[in-house]
């Protein structure tokens, strides 16, 4: 058992589920706030990395400011969704919602395809290129400064949750609909904060995956993955979309290591359907419990 | 009642005027005279990229030879379908092709499509086949009478690269990295028995799945091997720069290469830094190659002045070499089907191109195999010839 | 105007067609079912065989999710089942079509068997996520084993019926509808029977309805089975009209593309199924003749695929979000303003 390149490989498996971590986030936001599942999310994140690649390549504007842009322009364009889709379904039952968010998917992915062409781009560099050493261990910097900045970022939302306004009325809202109206928060602004809220993270998580992979109009595949990270963390638990993203990055890099290549979405998938028999709720999320 | 007769009577007439609507496409497609291009082309998901050059390469030569005149007097009509790059869509289209038009000629979008495809143009044997695959079993004309290859196959590409390597550096480590795809997997198996044969050893074969974002896993995998070098096949862009600059970020000292797909000057620009010393076989000229006197490349450089990539040359030529056949087959006065065109195609000896490939090609089999080892220079943005032209028998 | 439907026997009532304008619409339908091969051309009946193909399925999905309240992303997985199953059959055992078909639908039904056991533990959205899950299963399976041809997949030739080649749209239609007839028909009585009821029972609250004696576990696993059954038997048929089978033939999209199938038709009701399916298969086709009038050439083409996905979505959120019950909600409304013409309402 070659110790060294088990933990080479762990610690990309882990850093690399960063990145799954950070997309959860987002998911988890219109989630514990909407109770929707938003299907599309990894087609919003292709969308902030389209929009970052236009900003920084056609229009050469420097880095910062692109970003700025793609994490401004996803925000809106969460709040644009929220405002036209899910506003007027709600009360619909959830499968209604789910099946709103693939045909966000599949409109969102047809609009990039035209705007931009399906050929697949690489975004202009911007992160270090010296890589990072543990020990002996390489980690690609791409990767790792990627995952270091999901983990800024989930911080600084677990922090907002905490101690903003925004995020206790967030937390309200999920908790208890009713009540929350009843204490005066404003239910609607709310759940346009937490699609505006998720459609920056992905924004962001879009331009690190595609700084590392490159952005095509089938990136949105990385929603998939997501999928099963919220299912292994809880639906609704934001603490659970890390750990539940470094779990499923870390099975990942095994998977691929030491079965091949092929087996990496099977192994994720076998994961899902033993998280799904055995704790269904996932490692931290609410269990529901269903009243008559 | 009499409102409810008369309504219905209306309506039943409606329905049998709809019928005959609906009949009306099948007296449109009565022209005999036209041969029928049709083409399987995948003009959006992975391939997008190729496929609209095969697309404008195709089109452009059939504007050409009907500009010209046609064959012998016959229009050649191009009916392509989008398929992006998927074998049932690619399958649908070339059922709904065939079923508008009486095809002869055919462009396959995949290494999958021509070999599902096969056993139905086997039965119909009316259609002689190329397309965007150059695959090694494909590579058989026993197996697939029908088609050929409008190049090397994969595993003469990869003989071509091993020589080369064998050249450079004898007993050198040679690493495949693939994709998870038809495509991908083609030459890898006889590839490796190629190499051993000249001496050379494969430490590693890396199969990365289809759509993979981070490969950071394969690089390790890679780098523990420690290659002297690393052929890249199956892809035509990602995720070949993260694998080259990651590889370098780790202090690999390998020398990068690929084959056919990857080898377009545009794709292999967008490697930046990573890309510069880039190699792999094309068996075309680029578009701005004017070294040696080539009129058809002026041809193309005058229809198109800016740059073409290498897949608009290579449905360029497979629509060339479609029309030299049916041109000699109604030469012949023989009647435009499978076997006749195949056996028209194998007629084509010491044929020179125009100066798309550097050397008159003989179509003995199912593959022209001829090809030239480039070099990407970076300062320059151009690929430039790294080998002669070599000729494999 | 139907003034007043009366029924005078039990049996009368629960009939599945019952006013004589219905009767000879239906006859109207059937003759030009019958009419249809004879006078359309060869690109019209591949449509018309692909909408069999695809009403077959959407029927069984509309069992399960419509009627049973199972959300299945796994339908088209259950066809891919299907499908292999007759593929392998004709190729290498060569036994006679119709076996191959059913022994098609028995190995889906057990797949779609083994896909629901989870259904006792989780519910809803969870369930659909399983299903998914299921879906890359199973593709992975396809895509991995030799038995199953691998990534080259299989390529079968036609089923034979009395000796007779069954290679043309023309000759397939004959078997295609008549099949998909039947399920149809099927579906359709399942729904007057106490198992159709239990189904609908299920649905609406389940909890309720185990309260009420019916044993939640079996009927939703017959649900399950049932419906995969149906796709197995549509992928035997899909097997046998396009004589390729591939991992990548049966995507997730495919299973996307019924759901949203069975919601623009209404979920449901059979006709929501049939309408649905119709609408869905014939949409891009009815793009690709607009794309052709359209001035342009060949650049248009590459906006084809895009324009196609983007009104793929636009459909399924405008249907869901303006007309929840679908296209059969349409329908019912056409027809009460026939029903009541000439009054308002």
């Amino acid at each position: 058992m070659d110790w060294a390149y088990l933990f080479e490989i762990s610690l990309t498996g882990v850093a690399g589920g960063g990145l799954y971590a950070l997309a959860a986030l987002a998911f988890v936001l219109v989630y514990k706030a909407t109770r929707v599942v938003n299907i599309a999310i990894g087609e919003m994140l292709m969308i902030g990395a389209y929009i970052f690649f236009s900003f920084a390549a056609t229009f050469a504007l420097p880095i910062w400011l692109a970003a700025l842009a793609a994490v401004l322009g996803t925000g809106a364009l969460g709040a644009v969704i929220e405002r036209t889709m899910i506003r007027p379904l709600l009360g619909q039952p959830p499968i209604s919602v789910f099946m709103v968010t693939v045909g966000l998917a599949s409109i969102l992915i047809g609009l990039v395809e035209i705007i931009w062409t399906a050929d697949q781009r690489r975004l202009p560099e911007f992160l270090p290129n010296t890589p990072v050493m543990i020990g002996d261990a390489f980690l690609a910097p791409k990767v790792a400064y990627g995952s270091l900045l999901a983990l800024a970022l989930i911080a600084l939302v677990l922090l907002l949750f905490r101690f903003w306004r925004g995020g206790v009325a967030l937390r309200a809202t999920a908790s208890d609909q009713g009540a929350a109206y009843m204490m005066g928060i404003n239910v609607p602004r709310v759940f346009s904060l937490a699609w505006v809220a998720s459609g920056m993270i992905a924004a962001v998580a879009g331009i690190v995956v595609g700084a590392i992979g490159g952005i095509s109009s089938s990136m949105g595949v990385f929603g998939l993955s997501v999928l099963v990270v919220v299912i292994v963390g809880g639906l609704d638990s934001v603490l659970g979309a890390l750990v539940g993203g470094l779990f499923i990055g870390l099975i990942e890099a095994l998977a691929g290591a030491f079965l091949g290549a092929e087996y990496k979405l099977l192994a994720t998938f076998v994961m899902l359907v033993v998280v799904l028999m055995i704790r269904p709720y996932g490692l931290s999320g609410t269990h529901e419990i269903e009243r008559l | 009642m009499k409102n409810a007769d008369s309504l219905s009577l209306r309506r039943r007439s409606i329905v049998l005027a709809a019928g005959a609507a609906l009949a009306s496409p099948a007296l449109v497609h009565a022209q005999a005279e036209d041969i029928v291009l049709g083409g399987s082309i995948p003009m959006t998901g992975v391939f997008a990229f190729a496929g609209i050059g095969i697309n404008a390469g195709i089109a452009d030569y059939v504007k050409i030879v009907n500009d010209g005149g046609g064959i012998k007097g016959r229009k050649l009509r191009y009916v392509p379908e989008d398929t992006g790059y998927k074998v049932d869509v690619s399958v649908a289209a070339f059922k709904k092709i065939t079923s508008q038009n009486k095809v002869n000629l055919y462009y396959g979008d995949s290494t999958g499509f021509s070999k599902t495809i096969n056993p139905e143009l086997d039965r119909s044997g009316q259609i002689l086949m190329a397309g965007a695959s150059f695959a090694t079993e494909l590579n058989d004309p026993k197996k697939y009478p029908n088609q050929f290859l409008v190049g090397p196959d994969y595993t003469e590409m990869f003989g071509i690269l091993l020589k080369h390597i064998a050249k450079e550096k004898p007993g050198a480590k040679v690493a495949f990295v693939y994709s998870d795809s038809e495509f991908g997997r083609d030459p890898i198996e006889e590839s490796e028995a190629v190499a051993k044969k000249l001496g050379l050893s494969v430490p590693i074969k890396i199969m990365t799945p289809a759509g993979s974002v981070d490969v950071s896993t394969e690089v390790i995998k890679l780098r523990r091997a420690a290659p002297d070098y690393t052929i890249f096949h199956g892809y035509v862009l990602a995720p070949i720069p993260e694998f080259i600059q990651q590889g370098k970020q780790q202090g690999m000292t390998s020398k990068w290469m690929g084959t056919f797909w990857t080898m377009d000057s545009s794709t292999v620009m967008k490697m930046g830094d990573a890309g510069d010393g880039f190699m792999g076989v094309m068996p075309y000229r680029y578009h701005y190659d004017t070294a040696a006197k080539s009129p058809m490349m002026d041809k193309i450089r005058a229809l198109r002045p800016e740059y073409q990539s290498t897949a608009y040359m290579q449905g360029f030529l497979t629509a060339m070499l479609f029309t030299e056949a049916a041109r000699r087959t109604l030469d012949a006065g023989k009647p435009l089907d499978g076997k006749n065109l195949k056996a028209a195609l194998n007629s084509i000896k010491d044929y020179d191109t125009g100066g798309l490939i550097g050397v008159p090609i003989t179509i003995k089999g199912n593959s022209i195999p001829v090809g030239r080892v480039y070099k990407a220079d970076m300062k320059a943005q151009k690929m430039v010839a790294a080998s002669d032209w070599i000729a494999l028998d | 105007m139907r003034i007043g439907t009366l029924k005078e026997s039990y049996t009368a009532d629960a009939a599945l067609f019952d006013s004589t304008t219905q009767k000879t619409w239906l006859c109207a339908g059937a003759a030009l079912l019958v009419l249809l091969p004879f006078v359309a051309s060869d690109y019209w009946l591949y449509l018309a065989c692909l909408v069999a193909i695809n009403v077959a399925s959407a029927t069984g999905l509309n069992i399960l999710t419509g009627y049973t309240g199972l959300v299945s992303l796994g339908q088209a997985a259950f066809m891919g089942l299907g499908a292999y199953t007759v593929a392998i059959l004709q190729m290498r055992v060569g036994t006679p079509f119709l076996v191959n078909i059913f022994a098609g639908g028995a190995v889906a039904m057990l797949g779609g068997v083994i896909v629901g056991i989870p259904s006792l533990r989780v519910k809803g959205l969870y369930l659909a996520i399983a299903t998914i899950a299921a879906s890359f299963i199973t593709h992975f399976l396809f895509a991995n084993s030799k038995f199953t041809g691998g990534t080259t997949g299989l390529s079968l030739p036609p089923a034979t019926l009395f000796g007779l080649p069954l290679d043309t749209s023309f000759r397939l239609y004959w078997v295609i509808v008549p099949i998909m007839l039947l399920m149809v028909l099927g579906a359709a009585n399942l729904f007057r029977t106490r198992v159709g009821r239990a189904f609908i029972a299920i649905r609406d609250r389940d909890i309720s309805a185990e309260v009420l004696g019916i044993p939640l576990l079996r009927y939703k696993l017959l649900s399950f089975g049932l419906s995969s059954f149906y796709a197995g038997v549509a992928g035997g048929l899909w097997a046998y009209f396009f004589r390729v089978v591939t991992p990548e033939s049966f995507p997730l999209l495919m299973s996307i593309f019924f759901l949203a199938a069975i919601i623009v038709g209404g979920m449901g009701s059979i006709l929501g199924g049939i309408l649905g399916a119709v609408f869905m298969t014939l949409v891009p086709e009815l793009l690709k003749l607009v794309f052709d009038i359209l001035p342009g050439g060949t650049e248009m083409t590459v906006l084809l695929s895009p324009v196609r996905m983007v009104v793929f979505g636009m459909l399924i959120v405008g249907f869901l979000v303006f007309e929840p019950h679908g296209l059969a909600e349409v329908w019912r409304r056409v027809r009460r303003f026939f029903h009541l013409w000439p009054f308002r309402n």
